[in-house]
């Protein structure tokens, strides 16, 4: 049997504990780039089946200029190699057009087995690319990913659902979507990460992609709703239960 | 100029503040409480290479630069000043032998060091003095291939644990004074060698302190490390080089308070409102923080990036190894008054982290040569060339 690979979609995103907020919007300005947290739960459970199985973990990703800096951090946590379109203009790329780039690059990859996506990112977690891209390369997939386990030529992933967990069976190659739970990413070792930046790493130009940027949605205004909180002050419990009575949160 | 740390910098900093945060800090209390620092953590620390960031790639280190150390020890000490001193004196181990050590002895000892299969000891320190090897008392008398060394070495960090030790000693042939002290490495528990009880200190806890007792402990010839009646160039050296790890702590421990400073101005209200909103006097006392933690950082940073092979001088490299101290310790004792007096009395009990931060804090200045010993010496440097 062959051996497969398995593609990870990794995004670069801000750190979101360097954020400062002014005027209620983040400031970006000189905020580090790092590769989202769930990505990093995706990097690792393709690395433990690698482990299992063998086979290639290799990096996709769109990001800006700043890119090959960026994925060292996903070649230190196990990935062998990456391909990557890295050029400033993409950072004006809805999630659609995104979805349409990474497309191209899997496309591009021999023996793919599975596809691993976060179910969202930490800056707009629009949580549709991973979606996107299955649809576009005609591959089943699967969302709320909480264990993956190959067996044969198939998949085998627990889907965390509310209330319960759901088993799927899924022909390879396949893209599966995960949960931040799946795993506890493990930390590089220094000579990891400084061995990171010798690993392969493919450039692709947005140019030879043939993809044409085009306008597909136009975001205004990104905020999280004004709440109006009671502050109410309380001296002891039983005037919370009062005021909740009041609310009819509880009943008389 | 680039003060910017480099990717691979930034990766190995992110990497021991979440190994910190994720692996030390619930240990913390216990770490406090028995002044021991759990194998678990020492394992973790070991797998994760962070004993040997800047040792050489060639003994198994990582090959990074002393800028990335001092960035990741800082991130350490943040979380357990003791956990720090442990790695401060190994690397200051490893970094010695690397440069005044033989082949033989580079082979044998960095490898397991920067492994962190053993940890290293310097011990200098004895009864009689901290800082002048004209006093030493410990001696190394010849007997054929061999030396044997007597005597009491004091305030020994790392004693405890397998590894090797440097140790300074006094060649007995010399005539008392004479100043033929002479460095050599000897393995911690060998025949001869014994400890006190751990010292009771007042902050630091975890990192282990221990008088070294020796009698009559033989070693081969070849474990004379360089040349004899090179004690002081070996002092001076440990000067150079070794700082850069008590450094790191200081600045860790400073972090550390002006950090729950502004956590505590945040939640603590008066009136209803947040002290940090309310009073003028609460920010301007965090700002005098950032800005006293930012002077201590930049020159204990300046003095990695000189050590980086930036500046070649050993005398230059000595002073700013000197000043990065005074400023880095001193810092984290003036940043750890002004937040107790943000906290007030909280900062005085035990349920709040200052109050083991400023046990923590005055350490800092009467390790490694206190401030008065080091500015003596950066002003002979300067002044009487
Ligand atoms: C937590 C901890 C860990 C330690 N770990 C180690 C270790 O691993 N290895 C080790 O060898 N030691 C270690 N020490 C010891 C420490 O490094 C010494 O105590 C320190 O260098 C000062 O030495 P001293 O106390 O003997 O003071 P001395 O050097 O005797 O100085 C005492 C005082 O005399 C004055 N003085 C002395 N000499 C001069 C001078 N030349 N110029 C101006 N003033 C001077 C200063 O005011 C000074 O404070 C440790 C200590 C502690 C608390």
């Amino acid at each position: 049997m062959k051996t497969l690979n398995y593609v990870v979609a990794m995004k670069q995103v801000p750190d979101l504990q360097q954020l400062r907020i002014r005027d209620k919007k983040p400031v970006l300005t000189d905020i580090p780039l790092e590769l989202g947290k769930i990505d990093k739960n995706a990097l690792e459970c393709a690395v433990n089946l690698k482990e299992q199985h063998d086979g290639e973990v290799i990096l996709v990703s769109v990001g800006n200029d700043d890119l090959p800096e960026t994925l060292k951090d996903g070649l230190a946590c196990g990935a062998d190699r990456a391909k990557f379109i890295a050029d400033n203009r993409v950072d004006n790329l809805q999630s659609a057009q995104k979805a349409e780039l990474l497309a191209k690059l899997i496309e591009g990859l021999d023996d793919v087995s599975l596809i691993f996506f976060a179910e969202g990112s930490a800056d707009n977690y629009s949580g549709q690319v991973g979606s996107r891209v299955a649809e576009i390369l005609g591959y089943p997939q699967v969302g709320y990913a909480s264990e993956v386990k190959i067996q044969g030529e198939t998949a085998i992933i627990t889907r965390a659902l509310e209330n319960s967990y759901e088993d799927i069976e899924v022909a390879l190659p396949a893209v599966v979507i995960v949960v931040q739970d799946l795993n506890k990413p493990r930390l590089p070792s220094v000579i990891q990460i400084l061995k990171a930046g010798k690993k392969p790493q493919e450039r692709i130009d947005l140019a030879d992609s043939s993809y044409e940027a085009a306008e597909l949605t136009v975001c205004y205004e990104n905020l999280a709703p004004d709440t109006d909180r009671k502050m109410q002050e309380l001296s002891c419990s039983s005037d919370l239960i009062e005021v909740l009575k009041d609310l009819g949160v509880l009943e008389r | 100029m680039d003060y910017n740390l480099t990717t691979e910098e930034e990766l190995i900093k992110k990497v021991a503040k979440e190994f910190s945060e994720s692996v030390i800090a619930p240990l913390q209390e216990e770490i406090h409480a028995n002044n021991e620092v759990p194998g678990e953590v020492l394992e973790g620390m070991a797998e994760l290479g962070l004993f040997g960031i800047n040792a050489p790639e060639d003994l198994g280190g990582g090959g990074a630069s002393f800028v990335s150390f001092v960035s990741a020890i800082e991130e350490i000490a943040v979380v357990s000043a003791g956990v720090g001193m442990i790695m401060s004196v190994n690397n200051m181990g490893h970094t010695l032998i690397n440069f005044l050590g033989n082949d033989e002895q580079r082979k044998k000892y960095i490898p397991k060091l920067v492994a962190g299969e053993e940890l290293a000891s310097f011990a200098f320190t004895e009864p009689s003095t901290g800082s002048d090897p004209k006093q030493l008392q410990v001696t190394a008398v010849e007997d054929g291939d061999f030396f044997v060394l007597n005597g009491t070495k004091r305030f020994i960090t790392n004693s405890n644990l397998k590894g090797p030790m440097i140790i300074v000693a006094k060649e007995e042939s010399s005539s008392p004074m004479s100043g033929k002290a002479t460095a050599f490495v000897i393995d911690k528990h060998c025949e001869g060698y014994s400890l006190s009880e751990p010292w009771d200190k007042v902050g630091v806890h975890g990192g282990p302190l221990f008088d070294v007792y020796l009698k009559d402990v033989r070693i081969p010839k070849e474990n004379m490390l360089g040349d004899s009646g090179n004690g002081m160039y070996v002092l001076k050296m440990t000067m150079v080089f070794a700082k850069v790890g008590v450094c790191g702590i200081c600045l860790g421990v400073a972090r550390a308070a002006y950090e729950e400073a502004v956590a505590y101005a945040k939640e603590k209200t008066h009136r209803g409102e947040a002290i940090i909103k309310k009073f003028e006097h609460v920010r301007m006392a965090l700002t005098e923080m950032e800005m006293i933690y930012n002077r201590a950082k930049w020159v204990t940073y300046h003095y990695a990036w000189a050590l980086d092979g930036n500046i070649g001088d050993p005398f230059v490299l000595a002073k700013l190894a000197a000043q990065a101290k005074v400023e880095a310790s001193e810092a984290a004792v003036d940043i750890v008054r002004k937040a107790m007096g943000v906290l007030g009395s909280y900062g005085c009990v035990s349920d709040y982290k200052l109050s083991r931060l400023w046990g923590d804090a005055i350490v800092g200045p009467q390790v490694e040569g206190c401030a008065a010993t080091l500015k003596v010496m950066a002003g002979n440097i300067s002044y009487l060339a």
